[in-house]
């Protein structure tokens, strides 16, 4: 049926037109950028310079401190991101009355910018006016207000805070869409069978949800590695570099050094690392059901 | 359920609620308060002095009594506050251009995805969901020099067409996903009768998946209307600026008016709760129907 297969492929032209023009082009523009020296001082002069970026941006102590920031976020995000989320969506699918007003509350920090909890947290951490110091003070807990958000330790922990606070409602929503897919009949015959709460969820609970687990786990890996508009409006990398995550320090080289043949090389390095992070996922939850 | 396991999960729930908005509930007092008075220490959790002033000051610009003592730097933050409206009107023709090019575009393409058997069909579709996985950050500077040479810098259209290009994948995927679960004996007895695929998907196939519709939409809006990196970068004056880069305009100048960016976040997310709280039914149900497995 030729008119079908020719209805087949305008159908689907704008949406490839639209991405491959905008995904295509700059992926193979930031490849040819990687190889050659592109500073602002010098914006004629652009030689080939073959893997030079790459080993200028490896073996910087940025980098390293980049990535190291980088997976210590995502390593306290996303299991706190995909533990909590999955403890709200057991607790919203119980059959309590009150779990209906939890179901619309919880959807209010998924549909504010990322921007805006980050400026919500950073005035509740703040260091010389917060509530979050003064709820401290009004209690006894400390005597003076601590500077949170300019103490290197506590700066990263104050980010991942607002991290979370923003992401587990979208991870509450899947888990308990999934959840609600989970025929009642399962559970009815595993209690007729004698089995216990716990091995309910264990047995019929987890393996039915892996899917949305996996759906979870790479959404939240990527939001976290990519994460730039908390730290931009929470600390600026600061204190000293300890919440560089590693899409700020691409942002930078490109936006503050102008850079623009490091920053490519980073980009680059980023794409291969996310891709690497997929498909081990992939290989380690394998599930057909996601596409 | 035994009586402690129910009290259990009251109290659960309750802190749930708490933790999910109490920082809405601050910003939205702050909001209300003289400036002078967020400077307690500690902080007076019930307000003092109610006010309207600073409220007064983003919608019509009369200063309110305490700021000119301090001087000239306070006026000029007071004044970046101030973008929000306009911010608002930026951020609602973006937001709702991407809506409307991702349900037309990504319909159809999600409807033929899910159908027709074609050659390149299943490379095409992995190519759109491929470029998901992309960091937004490694594109942004090949992106802005397309945008740049096309002439298009500070426009609506470079941020529409930006939000396109990360929004269309999630939508093809989720209604590819949701239609693959609509029966098509439905629309056999069209297409043999005649009817165009086009007509088909407009009379048959849409009526029945109004809510993952509604919720590929939503996605798509709240995506753009949240997006702040490349709105950052492609908006350099408030012609084109949206509301997350005001704020943050606003909010990172170590001399902010707490007050002023106060009104600023409660007006800028103020549109978004009232969606989310209008549409919340097709957020919730639209995924579960999607993800429904087979």
């Amino acid at each position: 049926m030729p008119a079908e297969k020719r209805y087949a492929y305008l159908s689907i032209l704008p949406v490839v037109l639209i991405v491959a023009l905008f995904t295509v082009y700059p992926i193979i523009y930031a490849l040819w950028t990687s190889f050659r020296q592109i500073v602002l001082y010098e914006p004629y002069y652009t030689p080939f310079i073959g893997l030079r970026n790459y080993r200028e941006v490896i073996s910087s102590d940025y980098f390293r401190e980049a990535w190291q920031t980088s997976l210590i976020y995502t390593g306290i995000a996303l299991p706190s991101v995909s533990a909590m989320g999955l403890g709200i969506a057991l607790l919203l699918n119980t059959k309590l009355k009150a779990t209906g007003v939890l179901r619309v509350l919880i959807l209010l920090p998924w549909a504010v910018p990322a921007v805006v909890s980050g400026i919500l947290w950073a005035w509740i951490f703040n260091s010389t006016y917060g509530s979050f110091n003064g709820l401290l003070y009004s209690l006894g807990l400390i005597d003076r207000y601590i500077p949170l958000l300019s103490r290197p330790n506590t700066a990263l922990l104050c980010v991942v805070f607002a991290h979370i606070w923003k992401e587990v409602p979208l991870a509450a929503i899947l888990y308990l869409s999934g959840l609600q897919t989970i025929p009642n009949e399962l559970y009815d015959a595993a209690k007729v069978d004698g089995a216990g709460g716990f091995t309910c969820f264990r047995h019929i609970t987890v393996p039915l949800l892996k899917a949305i687990v996996l759906i979870v786990m790479i959404y939240e890996t990527i939001i976290g590695i990519i994460t730039f508009d908390l730290l931009y409006v929470m600390t600026g990398g600061g204190p000293g570099g300890a919440t560089s995550l590693i899409s700020y320090f691409i942002y930078e080289e490109l936006f503050r050094a102008f850079n623009f043949g490091h920053g490519a090389a980073l980009s680059f390095i980023l794409v291969v690392a996310m891709l690497v992070l997929i498909i081990a996922y992939l290989k380690l939850l394998p599930s057909r059901e996601v596409y | 359920m035994s009586t402690i396991s129910k009290i259990t999960l009251y109290i659960l729930i309750v802190l749930l609620g708490v933790y999910i908005l109490a920082p809405f509930g601050w910003i939205f007092m702050c909001s209300f308060r003289p400036e002078r008075d967020l400077f307690h220490v500690p902080p007076q959790w019930v307000p003092r002095r109610v006010t309207l002033d600073n409220y007064n000051y983003v919608f019509t610009g009369e200063v309110p009594e305490g700021f000119e003592i301090r001087g000239g730097l306070r006026g000029r933050i007071s004044e970046k506050a101030r973008y929000i409206l306009p911010g608002l009107k930026n951020s609602s023709i973006v937001a709702l251009s991407v809506m409307i090019i991702n349900l037309i575009f990504g319909t159809i393409a999600a409807y033929t995805f899910s159908r027709i058997k074609f050659k390149g069909s299943l490379p095409a579709y992995m190519f759109i969901l491929a470029t998901r996985l992309l960091p937004p950050i490694a594109i942004a500077v090949p992106f802005y020099r397309i945008v740049q040479s096309l002439g298009l810098l500070d426009t609506h259209i470079a941020l529409i067409l930006a939000h396109c290009t990360f929004t269309l994948p999630f939508t093809v995927w989720f209604l590819t996903l949701y239609l693959k679960n609509v029966p098509p004996s439905l629309e056999e007895a069209a297409l043999v009768d005649g009817c165009t695929r086009l007509k088909t998907l407009f009379y048959i196939v849409i009526p029945v998946a109004i809510p993952a519709l509604a919720a590929a939409g939503i996605f798509a809006l709240m995506f753009s209307y949240n997006e702040f990196l490349f709105a950052l970068f492609l908006t350099p004056t408030i012609k084109s600026q949206t509301v997350p880069v005001i704020v943050a305009d606003v909010s990172v100048n170590p001399d902010v008016s707490y007050a002023l960016m106060s009104v600023c976040i409660v007006l800028s997310i103020i549109p978004l709760l009232l969606f989310a709280l209008v549409f919340r039914n097709y957020i919730t149900r639209g995924l579960i129907t999607a993800l429904r497995m087979k």
